[in-house]
């Protein structure tokens, strides 16, 4: 049995559960934008493990019966607010995240994704470093808040572009003359600025051991928001070399994701270099513009029924 | 077995950090400046006394040492570049650049709000602990309690994460349930007074002491608190005493009891396994014998005898500092 923690008014909630009906493995929906409402839990932690049930309108779901989870948190304007008084209704919903978190780390079926995995998202240059250790390009990188430093690094690159380095979203842009003049205010804090890496999107999508890559072509510097510079995009799937295919599938291992978009560029010299990785990856725009099987690929890892043995990695060792 | 599975088993992958050592990321370190003075930071609040009291003695040592709450917050400067040549880091503290000889964390830095806009603030701050994580990952040096981002970002974790790496240590934890039933609460509580328990203790998942639910009124107001959000109860435990691990050493309290101090090698284990230099932990008695109830990777020097806490300070100065006769010896 399969366990969806999301919301129904999420896409990639809703694509992953079709997808699972579609394929008719037996999953259960805990909706997160009621929870704890409506459901009721018993877990139950001894040397073992945890045990115990989820209990649902009309469902129960033993612990030991489950293949897989499929996890995809809501931020507060997706969930119902709790009733009572603001400020103790939102620590008791914060209590009750808490327990499903912990929950979810101790169980040892596949969860897609466990939090602790994706933790390192927000810190972009923390990530790269783990890039690198996994056999990954990354982009020469600078994190300051010296504006000599900056400027240095421009000098030495020419072509660079400017990002959060945190886990806030950031439109990637170019450094120009006007960001120039505003490099005095890195006294504030410190900034991360990259090489401009010239060559075409490549999104790297891991489910387990399988790899499906899609190719992206535009004009625009991010393509995620090419549609606001008029600029169009288009996107095939392909095949990547047998090294860097083997680097994205260490780099998900050692970040503890099984499920992860990594975002890499294949440079006109035919190399490529990693920028990111997504350990939420929302991959229905890819699926949808390739056809590529993620989300079947990622039903049967839930299932069980991968060609891997996703079900072991969890076992007591002990 | 999956080439996955060959990598996550055993891993630590919810509550590890990188060791003391320096960092295993694999980039090469280029030189740095020339004319730049060593110095060892201490991350963490100036009272802290862990932090003082290890400043005290590489003072004593003529060794210098900051206790800095953030290392990036103005008037510092960073210029942290990684490249395909390797990753350089120069940092000025406001006296020119500094050569950081080791570092002990003890908390994450905090942007001071003032002048902020709301908005601006949480992005800064953002910002800055995203560059000083980075920064720590990548230093040469000795960094105890070199953080993950699980843990730089996790904020403090409950017994319920290192219950699999406690179990895998072959350590024993008190029995825990999370439930918003009331006849399953019912049922825990059935099971502690059938082995003479009195009570369970409710923990606060997200911090706070914990309170004994032992009588009739109390476990009625538990049952109200269910209505609403699932609560976590604990099997309640006898007298604790902590354990510091420092490095590869276990420091205890001269009262601590034989039985605790055979557990000495399983808490090395775990200190190892989470790649933590520095923890503590607390022994008690539990229905099935001595377990751990509570790890803490940010030890409390308060929670020792004062002698203790003396041979604490001086095992991780010597951590954070060896002398010369230490660095032959660990080679």
């Amino acid at each position: 049995m399969i366990l969806v923690c999301g919301g129904l008014a999420d896409g990639v909630t809703e694509l992953v559960c079709a997808r699972l009906e579609h394929s008719g493995y037996p999953y259960r929906l805990l909706d997160l934008a009621r929870y704890p409402s409506g459901y009721r839990v018993a877990w139950r932690w001894t040397d073992a493990g945890p045990a115990g049930t989820i209990a649902g309108p009309d469902w129960v779901l033993d612990l030991d019966d489950l293949t897989g989870v499929y996890v995809r948190f809501l931020g507060a304007e997706g969930r119902l607010p709790p009733d009572g008084e603001p400020e103790a209704a939102a620590a008791l919903q914060f209590e009750a995240d808490a327990g499903l978190l912990a929950l979810l780390e101790n169980l040892r079926c596949p969860v897609v994704n466990r939090t602790g995995g994706g933790m390192s998202n927000n810190s972009k240059p923390y990530q790269s470093l783990l890039l690198r250790r996994a056999g990954l390009k990354v982009p020469s990188t600078l994190v300051t808040s010296d504006p000599a430093a900056a400027r240095a690094f421009q000098a030495e690159y020419g072509d660079v572009i400017y990002k959060s380095a945190s886990g806030i979203r950031s439109i990637v842009r170019r450094l120009g003359e006007t960001q120039q003049a505003r490099l005095a205010f890195l006294r504030d804090g410190p900034a991360q600025f990259q090489a401009f890496v010239p060559g075409r999107n490549v999104r790297v999508h891991t489910v387990g051991d399988a790899v499906f890559a899609t190719r992206i072509e535009t004009e625009a510097v991010d393509y995620r928001y090419a549609h606001l510079d008029g600029l169009s995009v288009a996107m095939t799937a392909v095949t990547l070399p047998a090294a860097v295919k083997a680097a994205c599938l260490r780099v998900a291992r050692d970040l503890d994701l099984v499920f992860a978009g990594i975002d890499l560029k294949e440079t006109p010299d035919g190399e490529y270099v990693c920028f990111e990785v997504n350990p939420c990856p929302g991959f229905i725009y890819y699926e949808r513009h390739t056809g590529q099987p993620i989300s079947a690929a990622l039903a049967d890892l839930l299932n069980g029924t991968a060609p891997d043995a996703w079900r072991e990695a969890r076992q007591p060792t002990g | 077995m999956s080439s996955w599975d060959a990598v996550t088993r055993g891993q630590p992958a919810r509550v590890g950090s990188n060791p003391a050592e320096p960092t295993d990321l694999a980039v090469s370190w280029r030189t740095r400046d020339s004319g730049s003075r060593p110095v060892h930071l201490l991350l963490g609040h100036s009272e802290d006394s862990c932090c003082t009291g290890v400043v005290a003695r590489l003072a004593a040592r003529g060794l210098s040492a900051l206790i800095v709450a953030s290392p990036l917050i103005p008037p510092a400067r960073l210029a942290w570049r990684l490249a395909d040549d390797g990753l350089t880091a120069r940092l000025d503290l406001g006296e020119g650049p500094v050569e950081i000889a080791g570092v002990l964390v003890r908390g994450t830095p905090s942007l001071d709000p003032t002048g902020w806009a709301p908005v601006d603030h949480a992005y800064m701050q953002a910002e800055t602990l995203s560059a000083t994580l980075a920064w720590l990952a990548g230093l040469p040096c000795p960094v105890i309690n070199r953080p993950s981002a699980a843990q730089w970002y996790g904020g403090r974790p409950s017994l319920l994460s290192w219950r699999p790496l406690l179990r895998d240590c072959g350590l024993l934890a008190p029995e825990q349930v999370i439930t918003n039933d009331r006849a399953e609460a019912g049922a825990f509580r059935l099971r502690l007074e059938a082995d003479g328990v009195a009570g369970a203790i409710y923990v606060p998942l997200t911090g706070g002491a914990g309170y004994l639910v032992a009588t009739d009124a109390a476990w009625e107001g538990l049952a109200d608190l269910q209505q609403r959000s699932p609560v976590c109860l604990s099997e309640p435990h006898g007298a604790a005493h902590p354990a510091c691990i420092v490095g590869g050493e276990v420091i205890w309290d001269d009262d601590a009891s034989p039985e605790s101090r055979a557990l000495a090698p399983r808490l090395r284990q775990l200190a190892a396994v989470a790649r933590l230099d520095f923890l503590e932990v607390a022994i008690a008695s539990l229905r099935r014998g001595l377990g751990v109830v509570m790890v803490e990777p940010m030890p409390v020097l308060e929670h020792f005898a004062p002698p203790t806490r003396g041979r604490i300070l001086d095992a991780l100065t010597a951590l954070l500092a060896p002398s010369a006769a230490e660095a032959e010896a660990v080679r």
